[in-house]
């Protein structure tokens, strides 16, 4: 048990499937949760960095607007004034200086007139102030080698009649510097109220304030920017904040140029962000463009993504730091209470493995607990007092089996020595063989048998078969038992022992118990055998020849049902060496494994093929017999076989080719004459050879037997046998003596026709014999006379 | 295996015989008939009722023949009455007895011996 509970693999257990199961479901939740989170802060930071440019590209706008609107302004009043006051040439240098003085980032400033046209005859006129440090300086731009009237800066504004900036340009003549001009064109009025073009007023903007502006403005970190008046690659560009320094550090094989060129590609498809295209940089990063509404220059930002989401991973990283932390603590707590469930269930598995059948004291926790482990240690504890006094009770139980056990083979030796044994045996009447065998289904049984000496020299038979078995049926057996051996021996008839143990065990019979019992008193001297029936298999009679016989099949009910019953008294007459079986219902019921009965039928058969054998091996062989037809299988009946031959002193009994034999000795007195004339007699009636044909046999033997004594008359008397056999429809006589050769056959017939007081008295004998047998033959053999006499079975 | 011997004294004698009479019982018939004569001295009539005897040898048709020898030639008679067939049977092979001298039954053998009554009285 415990082996099976440490091999409990780590999977298993309660603590592993409760983490397994919380974490399947929290882990996708927590990153739903924190991709979610994440998705949105990136949105919003893409929104921020959008907004950021708006804002951005307005601040410049306004930054820009503040320099350039009022200069517009101020251009634009002198070309005005130029028109409606129309100064003289003398003053343009005091409107240009004006110009200057009012607006320090004006660079530079003139006037230049128009000289082409309905002005062909106007003078090329072009004073120039610009600054150089501190001081500004004239400059005429008027002269032959400038022509200004074709140079861009005039002429746009001159063509197109209305005021606008030029795109920067890198100024190589005055500064060498970066500059714009506004160039706004003014008219003078004709009579006609035409206005014709009379000149263009221009301020030059030193671009340096627009970079300057342009540093000024922090952006976020590592973001960069540009300000840049168009795509061309010469444009003007003014760089944001630090954005030159961060280029280089993002990546320094990146070109503004490049990034701009990319911005221009974007609003070309009115997207103002996106994704930096793939290709322009290892490192991913947005890109936002925006057009100024002054100037219509360019803003671009470049946003590496790594500080754009900076703040949405920094969120994560907090997110991650806390659903990790979160899931740690989960994961403690749950493995904690997981232990917590375990651990006792585990003690208390590990404490009922302990327990074996010798040793019940499962220790559980005496503490009860609320929960269900408290409630399965409740359960485990009444299990285990259930259990203990279980087990008690089968020790208990053990024990009473093991005394009613020993109370049985008790019972059993008491039984059995209730059966004839010892010393019982030696006393038995010489003339009978007689043995039995008792074969109990359990160790007491309700069978029984009985054999002892009655008065007469006869000897009393029975056996008997309790209605049930076991105890109730060994404890009425001994009742009966004894009951049969007192009353037996009081003498009378087995018909009027049974009536008077039927009448004492029917008394009080409250058990309803009944037993079947056949009771017999063989006298040996003749065989005649005297039985009576309660309710018992009709014994078999075995007869030397080899037949078998039912010979008492009469009987009345069993004993101990019907009080006053009558048993009708029968008699069999056994031959010497004839052999009346008797046997209890468990040797016919026997049944073997398909159900067949051991039945009448066999039986019978195998006491034919048992003629000749003593009773002992008689009763051995049937209960061998019966006893393998029911091999393997449990008896269910008491198995009894009682078995008596009759075997009278003086007679040999031999069956030969299944003709019966029966040499018969004869005593050399008139009392041994007379036992051998009553043996013949007994045989010739057991064999129903009765009235005149016994009167024949018995005379023959008679006559020659006084014959022989007479011969020998004073001298000793020689040996006599009487050898009778019964073929078939036959009778055949042998005698036998070793006297002197005498054939009686020879001697002259008597004299039957004189006078009885003539007659000799004798002779008669041999006359008689002759007169009565069939035929007689005498012969001399080995020294004896032999006088071989036969008869017809039927007279 | 036994004899029984019942005598009926009265006038005629008449002497009972139930069971066997061979070689061994014949003895005791031939007591009794010793007793008999000897207390009757001179018997001429003795009757046999053999209806009970089941056995008869050579032996018993000796008293027979004794008895027959010991009244007859005084002018006396035996009469066997109602012998069974099988003693009938043995009586017949040896001759026994005289023709006449076997009764079925006691009425045949008292209608005889009334009829020798008559003889005698007529003769005398």
């Amino acid at each position: 048990m415990s082996r099976r509970l440490a091999s409990l693999r780590m999977f298993q257990s309660v603590r592993a499937r409760l983490l397994f199961w919380i974490l399947a479901v929290a882990l996708p939740i927590y990153a739903t949760g924190m991709w979610l989170s994440y998705h949105t802060a990136e949105q919003g930071l893409e929104a921020d960095a959008i907004r950021r440019a708006d804002q951005l590209a307005e601040r410049l706008a306004s930054d820009l607007d503040a320099v350039i609107r009022p200069i517009e302004g101020g251009v634009y009043t002198v070309a005005h004034q130029l028109e409606e006051v129309d100064p003289p040439r003398s003053e343009y240098l005091q409107r240009i200086r004006g110009i200057l003085n009012a607006w320090p980032e004006v660079y530079g400033s003139t006037i230049a007139v128009e000289t082409g046209g309905r002005n062909r005859q106007v003078r090329p006129f072009a004073p120039y102030l610009f600054r150089r440090g501190s001081q500004i300086e004239f400059s005429n731009l008027a002269r032959e080698s400038y022509a200004y009237s074709s140079l861009p800066w005039y002429r746009s504004a001159a063509d197109g009649l209305k005021p606008l900036w030029s795109a920067p340009y890198y100024d190589l003549g005055g500064g060498q510097v970066w500059m714009i001009t506004y160039s706004v064109p003014f008219f003078r009025r004709l009579e006609n109220r035409t206005r014709i073009l009379a000149g263009v007023v221009t301020a030059d903007l030193d671009l340096d304030w627009v970079r300057r502006t342009a540093a000024r403005v922090a952006l976020d970190p590592g973001g960069m920017g540009w300000l840049a008046a168009g795509t061309a690659d010469d444009a003007f560009v003014a760089p944001i904040g630090d954005t030159q320094q961060y280029l280089v550090r993002f990546d320094p094989a990146l070109r503004d140029t490049t990034i701009r060129h990319a911005a221009a590609a974007m609003q070309q498809q009115n997207r103002s962000f996106a994704a930096l295209p793939d290709g322009l940089s290892a490192r991913p990063a947005y890109l936002a463009v925006r057009e100024l509404r002054t100037l219509g220059w360019q803003l671009t930002l470049l946003m590496p993504e790594a500080e754009l989401l900076a703040g949405a991973r920094r969120q994560l990283n907090r997110q991650l730091l806390l659903g990790t932390t979160g899931l740690l603590l989960l994961v403690i707590a749950v493995s904690l209470v997981a232990a917590g469930v375990a651990r006792p269930i585990r003690r208390l598995a590990e404490a009922v493995g302990e327990v074996s059948e010798s040793d019940l004291q499962i220790r559980l926790p005496e503490r009860t607990r609320g929960d269900e482990v408290g409630v399965l240690t409740e359960a485990l504890r009444r299990l285990r007092d259930s259990l203990q006094q279980h087990v008690q009770m089968r020790a208990q139980s053990i024990a009473a089996e093991h005394r009613l056990e020993h109370e049985l083979q008790i019972s059993a030796q008491i039984q059995q020595s209730m059966l004839p044994h010892g010393e019982a045996l030696r006393v038995m009447p010489r003339g009978v063989e007689v043995c039995a065998a008792l074969l109990p289904a359990q160790q007491v049984g309700g069978d029984l048998y009985d054999y002892f000496p009655v008065q007469g020299g006869a000897l009393l038979f029975t056996i008997g078969d309790v209605s049930d078995k076991g105890i109730p049926a060994a404890l009425f057996m001994a009742r009966l038992s004894a009951l049969l051996r007192v009353l037996g021996a009081q003498g009378g008839g087995p018909d009027r022992l049974l009536a008077e143990v039927n009448s004492r065990l029917v008394e009080g019979n409250d058990a309803c118990m009944f037993v079947t019992a056949g009771c017999g008193i063989i006298d040996p001297a003749t065989g005649t055998v005297r039985y009576a029936s309660a309710g018992h298999e009709p014994p078999l009679l075995l007869q030397l020849e080899g037949t078998v016989r039912s010979p008492a099949p009469d009987g009345g009910a069993a004993i101990g049902i019907n009080a006053g019953e009558i048993y009708p008294l029968q008699e069999v007459l056994l031959a010497p060496g004839d052999l009346l079986l008797l046997y209890t219902d468990g040797v016919t019921d026997a049944e073997d494994r398909a159900g067949a009965r051991f039945g009448l039928d066999r039986l019978a058969t195998l006491l034919r093929d048992s003629a000749g054998l003593h009773p002992a091996a008689v009763v051995e062989r049937v209960v061998q017999t019966a006893a393998s037809h029911a091999e393997g299988f449990h008896a269910t009946d008491d198995l009894t076989v009682l078995a008596l031959r009759h075997v009278p002193e003086g007679v040999t009994a031999v069956s030969i080719a299944g003709v019966p034999r029966w040499y018969i000795n004869i005593g050399d007195d008139a009392v041994g004459m007379q036992v051998a004339q009553r043996r013949l007699r007994s045989i010739l009636v057991a064999r129903g050879i009765v009235g005149g044909r016994l009167h024949d046999v018995e005379l023959i033997a008679e006559e020659w037997l006084t014959n022989v004594l007479r011969a020998a008359a004073g001298r000793s008397l020689p040996r006599l046998s009487l050898e009778l056999a019964l073929p078939e429809a036959g009778i055949e006589l042998v005698f036998r003596d070793d006297g002197e050769a005498f054939d009686p056959l020879v001697a002259e017939p008597p004299e039957l026709e004189l006078p009885v007081d003539e007659r000799p008295v004798g002779g008669l004998g041999i006359h008689l014999i002759r007169q009565t047998a069939r035929s007689c033959e005498y012969e001399r053999l080995d020294g004896c006379n032999l006088l071989r006499v036969q008869l017809d079975r039927i007279e | 295996m036994s004899l029984t011997i019942v005598t009926e004294d009265t006038g005629v004698p008449t002497i009972s015989l139930t069971g066997r009479l061979d070689t061994h019982t014949a003895p005791q018939l031939d007591a009794e008939l010793t007793r008999l004569l000897a207390e009757r001295g001179a018997v001429t009539r003795l009757v046999f009722d053999l209806g009970q005897l089941e056995y008869l040898s050579s032996a018993g048709i000796r008293c027979f023949v004794r008895s027959r020898k010991a009244i007859e030639p005084h002018g006396g008679k035996v009469a066997l009455v109602n012998p069974q067939p099988p003693v009938r049977k043995v009586l017949e092979i040896v001759k026994a007895m005289p023709p006449g001298g076997i009764f079925s039954s006691i009425a045949e053998l008292d209608a005889y011996l009334d009829d020798m009554q008559r003889k005698v009285r007529e003769g005398e």
